[in-house]
């Protein structure tokens, strides 16, 4: 991994002319053209179909581009050898919508599987991890407030829950990126905003570079520094969150067809969600 | 990774289906009419063949139990080549599966690969190889284990395949994210998913493998089998159906065992109490102190709950089992290996098959294979159709009836066919007869089985409605029961059919006609060419007929 000793110059992601057509046919990214520097906090809106899941996963590589490049902490993503982004997906945590953990097994050997990339050979069962590692899947669970729940079964959780599980699975792989991709689209409001202010805490903590997609914008501006908007694979959008007002978002929300334009209204509903985001980030 | 949900649309009724399912239903009654003249079946020879039966049971009563201690010794030689089997069996499943299911198979050559193998394994019926491996492993338990466990694999291997096919894949996904790589994600998110089906699979195969293993003695592959076959060849028919108690015995007992405990996988949960009482409330007070003891003091060993011994101590039982085993039939674990090429030597010289021996006696063999089938399908679900209404406790007023009627077939059902057969043949003399009845009433009892359930779960509202017009009780089976019931009747016909067609490939081994009775002879002159044709041939008429069977799901569904 090439560090970035040249400072703030050097992004620690670029994609540069980046498109994506998938066998069936379908465009997903045209032409993205973003960078993003270490430590932001970015969230990425845009309709359902936007592109913005396809987006993230060309970070660690689970899609590779048809045009363009993609470069993560200096590795060209869209070149890599298997071994290379093996090592890519070590560093780069993901969090998922519905949460991906294995239902049967505990909420400790879920953390656990985190540890995988820093292992040899397979891993079944919370025996075969060793000591030190059970302590650290611990302690992130209790940064998560689930350690009390350790040994019960994921699958008994509740959705909010079982987020924060996935979270503490991702902080055992001590990222230094974060992608979240919905993290809260299955949750109800109170669970979606403890799961966005944990994000929030355990990045400042650990001056984590973080790219969240949000379907609902109030919650995008409330959390992050930076809001990039997608349609129909491209950015339309691509500016700080403060001040930001109905109308520049207008854009990204409206349907090719013109049919619906769905009329976000976010300044004041999630005020608690906003403030809370300032005053973590001004520590 | 966006799954686009297409939802079937509803077909529209084809005319072609209808059509379609006219041709075969022509076809089956035709294929039955000519089996019935191929094997020169009358109603004389068939009712000829039940009073022999009935001179058999007279012979056979009271049974002599003079050579318990060789039974016995016999039985549990029969139960551990079972059990040897099985795991055998599960050992060469496990990595197939993964090799060959869609979703974790590395590339499409190692896909097709682990497919033919499964399908291979299958089509190739357990007496069979069984016979074959004695040619190298000579007299004795090991030919037996090893044909158990390569047959398996065709069902194991095809429903672990399934159960890694079905597992979900956002965790997968999720823990690939976090730089597992493959194989490693693939042991830490598939595997526990599929673990409860692989057992209950291992399980329930370890049920058919131990209604096998008791066969394989007729053709020297060890077990009680040899047992039932020396006293039958003595003409010592008390002391046969002492073995043949013994061993009906003992698989009711596992079957019993095995059903409970993979009810229980399943639900998921051991220890899960069936009703709560003093005791599994505090079992489970107990438990819950357990876990907030062990997270409170951060413990980085999961607590011993109650289920985690339950399951701790299985797997115990489970290796002492094996063990014990593996000790007794004194299997030569190490050098297991160098047998194996033995093993592999002799199937070689299976090649090239040499198929003008055997001649035109091949197509004679397949033909009575085919009509064996048939009628025994037709004749068992005739018989079936009463003893299943008999056995229906909604339909059946009497409780005499209905219960006398299921402890019959329960105990019919209790025995493997094949010895069965045995029995038949020794009451009245070699020939597709005997083998044909045996099949037969197997058919009958399962069939009766399924449509006593089937008639005691059809709803009872269309009964009432055809009752309030003033129908006999004759007339409201055949308008309102029956046609809730027929489309499982079909497809359940169709399996039965399968599983006669198989099961008449081997009978000729044990002297019930069809081709079985080719490949006996071929062994036993050491015509190891012909025997390879003769495989050949049962594979490819069992191929046909999976294919076939699906063909005709296909059509119906
Ligand atoms: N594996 C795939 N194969 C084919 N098309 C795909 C695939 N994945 C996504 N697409 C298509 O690419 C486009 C962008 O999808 P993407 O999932 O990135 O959108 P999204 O913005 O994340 O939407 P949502 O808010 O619904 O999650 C859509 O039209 C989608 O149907
Ligand atoms: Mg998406």
């Amino acid at each position: 991994m090439a560090s970035s000793n040249s400072g703030e110059r050097v992004p620690l992601i670029r994609l540069a002319g980046v498109s994506k057509r998938f066998p069936n046919g379908t465009l997903a990214l045209d032409n993205v053209n973003l960078d993003v520097q270490r430590g932001e906090l970015l969230s990425l809106i845009g309709l359902s179909g936007s592109g913005k899941s396809t987006l993230l996963r060309h970070l660690n590589g689970l899609h590779q581009p048809t045009a363009g490049e993609v470069f993560v902490e200096g590795l060209n993503v869209s070149k890599a050898k298997t071994s290379e982004l093996r090592e890519l997906r070590r560093n780069i945590g993901f969090v998922f919508q519905l949460f991906g953990l294995v239902g049967r097994a505990t909420c400790l050997e879920n953390v656990l599987t985190g540890a995988l990339g820093r292992l040899r050979g397979p891993r079944y069962g919370i025996w075969s991890y060793p000591k030190q590692m059970r302590r650290e899947a611990f302690e992130h669970l209790d940064r998560v407030g689930l350690a009390s729940q350790a040994y019960q079964r994921a699958d008994t959780l509740s959705g909010g829950q079982m987020q924060r599980v996935a979270i503490a699975r991702s902080l055992m792989q001590r990222p230094k990126i974060m992608l979240a991709d919905e993290p809260v689209a299955s949750l109800d409001p109170e669970s979606s905003a403890q799961v966005l202010e944990l994000l929030l805490r355990v990045a400042t903590e650990e001056n984590m570079t973080v790219i969240v997609t949000l379907h609902q914008v109030e919650l995008a501006v409330g959390w992050a520094k930076r809001i990039v908007g997608l349609r129909d694979g491209q950015v339309v959008l691509d500016r700080g969150a403060t001040g930001l007002t109905q109308h520049d978002v207008m854009d990204v929300y409206r349907r090719v067809d013109h049919e619906s334009t769905p009329k976000p209204s976010f300044a004041a509903e999630n005020a608690n969600l906003t403030q809370l985001a300032q005053t973590q980030l001004q520590k | 990774m966006r799954g686009v949900s297409r939802s079937k649309m509803p077909k529209p009724p084809r005319r072609w289906q209808t059509f379609a399912l006219l041709i075969i239903f022509v076809s089956y009654v035709a294929a039955t009419v000519w089996s019935w003249t191929f094997i020169d079946m009358t109603l004389t020879t068939l009712f000829g063949g039940f009073s022999d039966l009935w001179n058999l049971i007279t012979y056979m009563l009271p049974p002599n139990f003079d050579n318990l201690p060789t039974v016995i010794e016999a039985t549990i030689e029969t139960v551990w080549m079972a059990l040897i089997g099985t795991f055998v069996s599960v050992l060469l499943s496990v990595p197939l599966a993964f090799l060959a299911a869609r979703n974790t198979t590395p590339n499409s050559v190692v896909f097709a690969i682990g497919r033919a193998i499964i399908t291979l394994a299958r089509a190739i019926p357990t007496l069979v190889l069984a016979a074959v491996f004695t040619l190298a492993l000579g007299i004795g338990p090991l030919a037996g284990i090893l044909a158990l466990a390569l047959h398996s694999i065709g069902m194991i291997g095809k429903l672990f395949t399934e159960a890694v096919e079905n597992s979900e894949e956002y965790s997968r996904e999720a823990v690939l994210s976090t730089g597992g790589g493959k194989w490693k994600t693939v042991v830490a998110t598939i595997v526990p998913q599929v673990t409860p089906a692989f057992i209950g699979t291992a399980l329930y195969r370890l049920d058919i493998n131990l209604r096998e293993s008791a066969v394989l003695g007729f053709v020297g592959a060890g077990g009680v089998g040899f047992v039932i076959q020396t006293e039958l060849r003595g003409l010592d028919y008390q002391r046969a159906i002492s073995a043949v108690s013994v061993i009906f015995v003992v698989i009711t007992i596992i079957e019993i065992v095995s059903t409970r405990l993979r009810a229980s996988i399943i639900g998921d949960s051991l220890a899960k109490p069936g009703r709560v009482t003093e005791r599994s409330k505090k079992r489970e007070a107990k438990d819950q102190r357990m876990i907030i003891d062990a997270v409170t003091t951060r413990q980085l060993t999961p607590p011993m709950t109650y289920e985690r011994k339950l399951r701790a101590m299985m797997g115990i039982t489970f290796l002492v089992l094996l063990v014990t085993a593996i000790i007794t039939i004194e299997m030569p674990v190490i050098s297991s290996f160098g047998l194996l090429d033995d093993v592999w030597r002799s199937i070689l010289r299976l090649f090239p098959p040499d198929f003008e021996t055997a001649g035109a006696d091949l197509w004679r063999g397949i033909a009575e294979t085919l009509a064996i089938g048939f009628i025994a399908t037709t004749l068992g679900l005739l018989i079936s159709l009463p003893l299943g209404i008999l056995s229906a406790r909604n339909i059946m007023a009497k409780k005499f009836v209905y219960s006398t009627t299921r402890l019959f077939m329960l105990g019919l059902r209790g025995l493997p066919e094949l010895v069965v057969a045995v029995l038949f043949v020794s009451a009245m003399g070699l020939g597709p007869v005997p083998g044909t009845l045996a099949l037969t009433v197997g058919t009958a009892t399962f069939m009766a089985k399924l449509i006593g359930d089937a008639l005691e779960e059809v709803s009872s509202a269309p009964r009432e409605a055809v009752f309030a017009t003033g129908a006999s009780g004759i007339q409201e089976f055949f308008s309102a029961v029956l046609p809730q019931a027929l489309p499982n009747l079909v497809s359940q016909t169709l399996y039965m059919l399968d599983v006669n067609l198989r099961s008449s490939t081997v009978l000729g081994i044990i002297g019930g006609g069809g081709i079985g009775f080719l490949l006996l002879s071929a062994l036993r002159v050491l015509e190891e060419q012909t025997v390879g044709a003769i495989i050949i041939v049962i594979f490819v008429i069992v191929y046909a007929i999976e294919l076939l069977g699906s063909f005709v799901r296909w059509i119906v569904e």
